[in-house]
């Protein structure tokens, strides 16, 4: 093909692919109480959270934004940078969703260091924020409205109790994003619960998240070194399978709890390989934020949740006896 | 299209010592030798033609001269003097400078950088020396004028011009740095008639300018009408060095490629033509005396 | 001394005055040039388009700048590397390592931060002349000694960090980089305010122009810039002319990683943390820019201004997909087809311009 063509050709094609591709997921028919400050159709919200949608988990919080948004009828874009742990790509989609002057702004803080510049110039700007899943410590001197999430520590601890009355007595506990504080308090809020005394002496096994056959090494070399191990606790889905597989082909009785859901684990529960999940309910960290920001910016209502404006999702566990029921709402990528 | 005639050999034979002179070179890469023993010399405005087949060890005793790799034994020796040249600088900076066959310009980059390249011209002084392009595309132009290409824009990418002209560039660009020997490794294996004869062309006028040319080739025809004197190269070791006019066209040519090979070969050629001739399957296995060949009946029918 | 007749004949063609357009457009950099005002006209058209005037504001402008020159300020010197005809691709672990040798020293340690980032400039720098060291000294193709060295520098990232502090992710105290004077080089940044609303010009941005001013310079006007781009055009036949080959790459690769460790500093700063994933996947968009900005992979030929502009293009589309409300999905189709047309445009440029074959 002619070169020039063919540059043509490239040219117009990101054209016609950025025009065709539209985020916003504005809703239908819904409309807003009379009176109200704005309109529900003049309401545009941006997202930036640390998850791609095209993770399991951050997937089920997209579907909670969008539902949230077609059921109040008002504009969304999620975004979020290529990469989990790139807290500088982060903090410039911040601020090129706060140079958009949106109605509302919902983020989650996996790292309040790197971001609390970008956030407080957010807050700054005059633009209501309200965050989710990550950052319940820091939200309020941030100058952020509410925070819609799972305490992690809290979380942990429950899971902690729960091992410690199965009867547990050397558990340990798997990090996959070593550096993400949340993750850190659910594995000190875990080895609280077990009864230590001083968390940060816990036993913790380190991976990544995107090596699930490493995991699955580390977990099985763990085992095999410390026979003693009868109990493990995992702070997400991807991980759990891992250590679903590791445990399994060692043959022995260890009780296994993760965080968050997924099928795999779902059936696990249910066939009595897993003892219980702990379900921080991330479909409505998606959907409640759009809520509070459309409520706050008609009619400037706000719900305080536990009186410091924190908003608990979780945690919810899963156990055997609820299984079943879950498992058709996780196909769908509700729960 | 004509070449000027070659000064008579006799009046152009120095007195003193020679310009370049390799005296018993010997290189080995590990078990191969390829080169033992091998001397030449090569005079103030004489051409001394480099033969050798394929393959013949050209090549790395060009490399010898120029520097890039030094001898494992034997000696070089600049103006009767020795010499020991431990990287191409050495070699550059004695006066010696090589055009090689393949890339001695960059074809990405314009004349005069092309030109200046290893040897650029600054402007400034300290921390603030400059390369100065002007003056650099001044005197490119004026040096391509003299060897008689005419270029507007000196910024003209080298790409731009025919293999003989870039082959042109080189040797311009070697005397203009004030070479006193100039290596030509098969400058013209890569170009057409017209283009090689513009190439010798020019050797012949830096003879003419007092310069030594070492003129390496596996291309009797053209070596034959521009040497002063032919070393001949054989596997590695000399064949013989001889004066113009010594041996004829079909002599060096059997010395260089082997008599008694290119003998062989005609002998098979024409048992080939014969076995065509009364229709007989011509045999798929090189024929020769090479000791792994698969033996082939020959034409009395017996093997 | 005997006349050619190669003024005659085909000479004529070569003897037209060349207009200044055509100087222009025959420079490396033309296409990367038409490529940002493409990307431009294509989100600013997108974000009005979508409502927001964002983009074309100063706010937008800080911040697709602000993106691009993170990337940008090793680009450079990947670009000159690429000119001469080598690839580093450990740039990306080494900005990492970099982060972690400044967190390690000022908070694991306890030293001044001043210190940490002079350490860390020079131990990036130093594993910078080994891979150069590497790479004359066996010859391998560059190429693969630094995918080795990529992976070996992110491991030893990852085994420093464990074993001196358990964690992937060190927090700097943001007290500590205000008070201290080396700091500021890295962390200052300029405000304006718009209507209670602050938009911030990042140092990183000043350092990315000055590098690429630095870098067009010796490019273009320095002895050692001819070299670059003659080694990149045959080592062989550079080295036969009296270029120090291996001096020029070990130069070059020492370049990339002490961009690398600027960059780190500049990071670590302005984020108040170091982290072992920092810089990862950035060597490839590095030579994503530097191949918009005109480079040849088979090198010597290329452009550090062009490279900038590829830097901007970049960060524009970036930050334009916000601006516009696409998915952010689209971001990597449209990096990628960006990157097909900036080289077809590139070659056609070239071809058609600078009158090669």
């Amino acid at each position: 093909m002619d070169k020039r063509k063919f540059a043509g050709l490239m040219a117009g094609a990101i054209l016609v692919l950025a025009a065709c591709s539209s985020t916003p997921s504005a809703g239908t028919g819904a409309k807003g109480p009379d009176g109200a400050l704005v309109k529900r159709a003049d309401i545009k919200i941006e997202v930036v959270t640390h998850g791609q949608a095209i993770d399991g988990f951050w997937g089920v919080v997209r579907n909670g934004v969008k539902a949230a948004a077609s059921d109040m009828g008002v504009t969304v874009n999620y975004n979020a940078p290529a990469q989990e742990s790139d807290m500088p790509g982060m903090s410039a989609l911040i601020d090129a969703a706060v140079a958009k002057h949106p109605t509302g702004l919902v983020v989650s803080i996996p790292n309040p260091d790197a971001l609390s510049p970008a956030i407080t110039k957010a807050v700054a700007a005059g633009i209501p924020v309200v965050s989710m899943n990550s950052g319940s410590d820091v939200f309020k001197k941030l100058g952020i409205l509410a925070h819609v999430g799972q305490t992690e520590f809290q979380a942990g601890q429950g899971a902690g109790e729960r091992f410690l009355a199965a009867g547990v007595k050397n558990a340990v506990c798997f990090n996959q994003e070593v550096g993400n504080q949340a993750l850190t308090l659910r594995c000190n809020g875990f080895f609280t619960g077990l009864g230590l005394t001083d968390p940060s002496k816990g036993k913790v096994l380190t991976g990544k998240i995107s090596d699930p056959a490493g995991m699955q090494a580390t977990i099985s070399a763990a085992i095999q070194t410390d026979p003693t191990i009868d109990g493990i606790l995992t702070l997400g889905p991807s991980v759990a399978k891992p250590a679903l597989a590791a445990v399994q082909a060692s043959g022995k009785t260890i009780h296994l709890a993760t965080f968050d859901l997924s099928a795999d684990v779902l059936t696990a529960i249910k066939d009595g390989k897993m003892d219980f999940a702990i379900d921080q309910q991330q479909f409505l960290q998606g959907y409640l934020p759009i809520v509070i920001l459309t409520n706050y910016a008609e009619t400037r209502n706000l719900p305080t949740g536990d009186g410091t404006g924190l908003i608990m999702t979780g945690p919810g566990f899963v156990t055997k006896d609820n299984a079943a029921d879950v498992i058709a709402l996780s196909a769908k990528g509700l729960r | 299209m004509t070449i000027s005639a070659p000064t008579p050999a006799a009046a152009r034979s120095a007195s003193g010592p020679p310009l370049l002179e390799a005296r018993n070179i010997s290189k080995y890469f590990g078990a191969v030798v390829a080169l033992e023993g091998v001397s030449l010399t090569v005079h103030s405005g004489q051409v001394t033609c480099l033969l050798g087949d394929n393959g013949a060890g050209k090549s790395t005793l060009i490399k010898t001269l120029s520097g890039v790799h030094p001898p494992d034994d034997g000696t070089l020796a600049v103006d009767g003097e020795p010499v020991v040249f431990t990287s191409p600088r050495d070699a550059l900076d004695a006066g010696i400078a090589t055009v090689y066959q393949d890339l001695s310009v960059m074809p990405l980059m314009s004349i005069s950088r092309n030109f200046f390249l290893g040897n650029e011209p600054t402007i400034g002084f300290g921390p603030f020396r400059r390369f100065d392009g002007a003056k650099a595309a001044t005197i490119a132009r004026e040096e391509m004028h003299n060897i008689g290409i005419d270029v507007r824009d000196t910024e003209q990418l080298v790409g731009t011009l025919s293999g003989g002209e870039r082959q042109t560039l080189a040797i311009a660009r070697a005397e203009y740095f004030g070479a006193r020997v100039l290596i030509l490794d098969e400058p013209t294996s890569a170009l057409g008639v017209k283009e090689s004869a513009i190439v010798l062309r020019h050797a012949i006028a830096a003879r003419n300018k007092g310069l030594g040319v070492i003129f390496i080739t596996h291309n009797v025809q053209h070596a034959l009408p521009i040497g002063d004197t032919f070393t001949i190269l054989t596997r590695g070791r000399s064949g013989g060095t001889f004066k113009r006019g010594d041996l004829n066209a079909e002599q060096l040519h059997g010395l260089m490629g082997g008599g008694s090979e290119l003998e062989e070969l005609q002998a098979d050629l024409e048992m080939l033509a014969r076995r065509e001739a009364r229709g007989e399957d011509i045999p798929a296995v090189p024929l020769g005396t090479d000791p792994d060949a698969v033996p082939i009946a020959d034409d009395t029918g017996s093997s | 001394m005997a006349t050619t007749t190669a003024s005659a004949g085909p000479a004529p063609e070569r003897l037209r005055t060349v207009s200044l357009t055509q100087r222009l457009l025959a420079r490396p950099a033309a296409g990367a040039l038409v490529i940002v005002v493409f990307v431009f006209i294509v989100f600013a058209v997108l974000s009005e388009a979508r409502g927001s005037s964002a983009f074309l504001s100063i706010a937008g402008i800080l911040n697709y700048v602000g993106v691009a020159s993170q990337v940008g300020i090793i680009a450079t010197a990947v670009a000159l590397l690429m000119i001469a005809g080598e690839f580093d691709l450990s740039v990306g672990s080494l900005v990492g390592f970099s982060g972690i040798v400044i967190g390690i020293v000022s908070t694991v340690w306890g030293l001044p931060i001043w210190l940490a980032i002079i350490a860390s400039m020079i131990l990036t720098t130093g594993l910078g002349v080994l891979n150069g060291l590497i790479v004359v000294r066996t010859g391998l193709p560059s190429f693969i000694v630094t995918l080795a060295t990529m992976f070996i520098i992110g491991g030893l990232s990852s085994v420093l960090v464990l074993t001196l502090t358990n964690i992937t992710f060190i927090r700097i105290d943001p007290d500590l980089i205000a008070a201290d004077p080396l700091a500021q080089l890295f962390s200052w940044k300029f405000s304006f305010v718009f209507d209670g609303a602050t938009s911030d010009l990042y140092v990183s941005v000043i350092w990315w122009i000055l590098i690429a001013a630095v870098g067009a310079y010796i490019l273009g006007r320095r002895k050692f810039g001819n070299w670059i781009t003659g080694v990149g055009g045959s080592p062989t036949a550079a080295r036969n002319l009296g270029v120090p080959v291996a001096r020029v790459k070990v130069t070059l690769f020492a370049a990339t990683a002490f961009s690398a460790s600027i960059l780190a500093a500049c990071q670590s700063m302005q984020f108040s943390s170091a982290d072992i994933q920092r810089g990862g996947g950035w060597e490839l968009q590095a030579i994503t820019m530097a191949v918009i900005g005109g480079c040849l992979l088979s090198g010597g030929y290329g452009s550090v201004v062009g490279t900038a502009f590829g830097a901007l293009a970049l960060g524009m589309a970036n930050i334009g997909i916000v601006y516009a409300s696409i998915n952010a999905d689209w971001y990597k189709i449209a990096i990628g087809l960006l990157l097909l047309t900036a080289v077809v445009l590139n070659n056609w440029i070239r071809r058609r311009f600078a009158g090669l074959r």
